[in-house]
């Protein structure tokens, strides 16, 4: 065989063999068909990253998809605040669940978003090295603290603690570190400490390195951190699709609160199907106790929003004072006060 | 004007910038026409930069990333150099040795984070041993292949007039060799600068890497990523002019025929 057509030959069966290869392992049909749809019966893409201050976002998903109206969303997992960020700037995802003070942030610097909802409540805790030099929080002068974002409740609540100890700013030093990177950090010694959400509090406590040094609500009663956020232009264009999501993080939320099979429940199949992380870790986070993260009420209130800008302000990651009404949109938690938990128990097939 | 024309001196200035106005208008109005709310004007950056050297902290970031890049190429020059030129010299021991290099070379440095965290924990030490190691084995490559190459007529030439083997090696071969050397010297330099920036994003709180993955952690930035990159890049073109000037150099000058 001469060259030109064996160049050809191998080159167009390796181009076949790989598309045929991402078509079968990569691609998420779902998401693909879902473009094609008429944009009113388009399904939105809710963003999210694998902690529990997030967990409605996955719940909702699993027990939708088994009720009768099928799933609400298309949820998409990212690994970090960052690409979240830049998605929702650029217009890729239509919904996310970030961190209150990155919502802020956002907004302040024009980019069309806004509050609809809360994540969860409290889950947030301050671990330190197992048998290390740190006993109480004075100890922490001169250490080095893992954040998620510099725009995070866990750097205010660091901040919170700081002036309950007299300790003044500079004499922390804080990097930011993404999420599912900080319990190894801590392990290798390369931090002393990090401020973060669950599971990875739990993930240095059952891997014998990490102790918690304290939880959110020890100085910041009604901690919240991970919030939902949707574009403005979904809001004016279809505000009932934001209204179902809204009904169904609620409905989750309520369900996660009903006690410990339905956390245990969660544990098993968000660890499986979604984060993947292992259930056991989960279960830890979930039910060690009950109330270390909370699932209602989810509402998103002035008081709660306020003191988290202020602390913004105060600590250098806001320049100008932006109203609660500005970046938030409670008509649709008003929408979704009259709803009741999801009726589903592990193992039944249908979900209402 | 053919491409053998020499072109003439204020030409070698003129129409280089003359490209890169037009660049940056192009930039400028592909901005404005698509009414991009995310990507950077050209005047946004160039405002970024100012309110970056305002700061004080161009400066002393450009200055540790070069610092860095001076510490990590000059440790593997002076460890890749006389290994490289020792395989090339002794062609039983690269033939022991070569299978071992060959594996780790194609790894990316990126790769060896983990393993340099783990080895140097988070600091300077471990941005520098990456950027070392993505320089190193270019240049122990480009070394041992320089000595190889040396015409085996030189060698003997040189044995005929008496040469002892240290001065076989310092007064022939090496000699030989240096053109290509310092191509590959070149080469290690591109490729530890762009090392650089993926080291200082991961291990420090300073230098160009750091201001990319800071300005993209402080939200709505992108004046500011854009504007390291650019200082990334203009600085990577100083550099690799520096390096060229070695090329004048009376000792390799024969070993290059062309003037690009």
């Amino acid at each position: 065989m001469s060259l030109k057509p064996k160049i050809l030959m191998y080159g167009g069966g390796w181009l076949l063999l790989i598309s045929a290869m991402h078509a079968y392992l990569n691609v998420n049909w779902a998401a693909v068909l879902n473009d094609y749809r008429p944009p009113a019966r388009r399904k939105i893409t809710v963003a999210y990253i694998p902690v529990t201050c997030q967990l409605t976002c996955p719940v909702t998903d699993y027990i939708s998809k088994l009720s009768d109206h099928g799933e609400i969303f298309l949820p998409r997992l990212f690994q970090g605040f960052p690409e979240i960020k830049e998605a929702l700037i650029s217009n890729r995802i239509q919904a996310a669940f970030i961190v209150a003070p990155l919502a802020i942030a956002l907004r302040a610097q024009g980019v069309p978003i806004k509050v609809v909802y809360l994540g969860h409540r409290y889950g947030s805790a301050v671990v330190v090295k197992k048998n290390g030099p740190i006993h109480t929080f004075a100890d922490m002068r001169g250490r080095t603290v893992a954040i998620p974002t510099r725009f995070s409740d866990e750097r205010l609540l660091i901040f919170r603690a700081m002036k309950a100890f007299g300790i003044k700013k500079g004499e922390i030093k804080m990097v930011e570190m993404a999420p599912p990177d900080v319990a190894g950090a801590l392990a290798a010694g390369a931090i002393d400490a990090f401020s973060m959400g669950e599971p990875f509090p739990s993930q240095a406590e059952l891997g014998g390195y990490g102790r918690i040094l304290f939880q959110a609500r020890e100085y910041w009663p009604d901690y919240m951190s991970c919030i939902l956020v949707v574009q403005q232009s979904l809001i004016d264009q279809r505000p009932d699709v934001v209204q179902e999501l809204v009904d169904g993080i609620a409905r989750s939320g309520m369900w996660l609160d009903k006690g410990k099979p339905h956390r245990e429940d969660a544990a098993d199949f968000v660890g499986r199907f979604y984060y993947n992380q292992k259930p056991a870790l989960l279960r830890w986070a979930l039910t060690k106790p009950l109330d270390r993260v909370m699932y209602t009420p989810l509402a998103p209130r002035k008081p709660d929003f306020d003191l988290v800008r202020d602390l913004m302000i105060e600590t250098g990651v806001l320049d100008k004072k932006i109203e609660f009404e500005d970046y938030t949109d409670t008509r649709f938690s008003d929408g979704a006060k009259s709803q009741t938990a999801w009726r589903y128990e592990a193992g039944m097939g249908a979900a209402k | 004007m053919n491409s053998f024309a020499e072109p003439r001196k204020w030409e070698r200035f003129v129409w280089p910038l003359l490209a890169s106005a037009l660049f940056l208008v192009a930039w400028h109005y592909a901005v404005v026409w698509t009414a991009t709310k995310v990507f950077p004007s050209p005047l946004a950056v160039e405002r970024g930069i100012a309110e970056l050297a305002r700061k004080g902290i161009l400066w002393a970031y450009i200055g540790d990333s070069l610092r860095r890049v001076s510490l990590g190429f000059g440790a593997a020059v002076v460890v890749g150099v006389p290994l490289g030129l020792t395989l090339g010299w002794y062609p039983a021991v690269n033939q022991v040795m070569n299978p071992v290099l060959q594996i780790l070379r194609p790894i990316s440095p990126i790769a060896w984070i983990p393993v340099a965290i783990l080895l140097f924990g988070v600091g300077d030490t471990t941005a520098v041993f990456l950027i070392f190691l993505a320089a190193f084995f270019p240049i122990v490559v480009a070394c041992t292949s320089g000595v190889a190459n040396v015409p085996s007529i030189y060698r003997r030439a040189g044995r005929n007039f008496g040469l002892t083997a240290p001065q076989l090696l310092a007064r022939v071969v090496f000699p030989a060799a240096l053109p290509q050397m310092i191509v590959g010297l070149r080469i290690a330099l591109g490729i530890a600068w762009l090392v650089m920036v993926a080291a200082e994003m991961i291990a420090v709180d300073s230098g160009l890497g750091y201001l990319v993955i800071d300005a993209r952690n402080s939200g709505k930035r992108y004046d500011l990523v854009v504007a390291a990159m650019l200082m990334i890049g203009i600085i990577g073109l100083l550099l690799d002019l520096c390096f060229r000037r070695l090329r004048d150099l009376k000792s390799v000058r024969w070993g290059f025929n062309d003037e690009s």
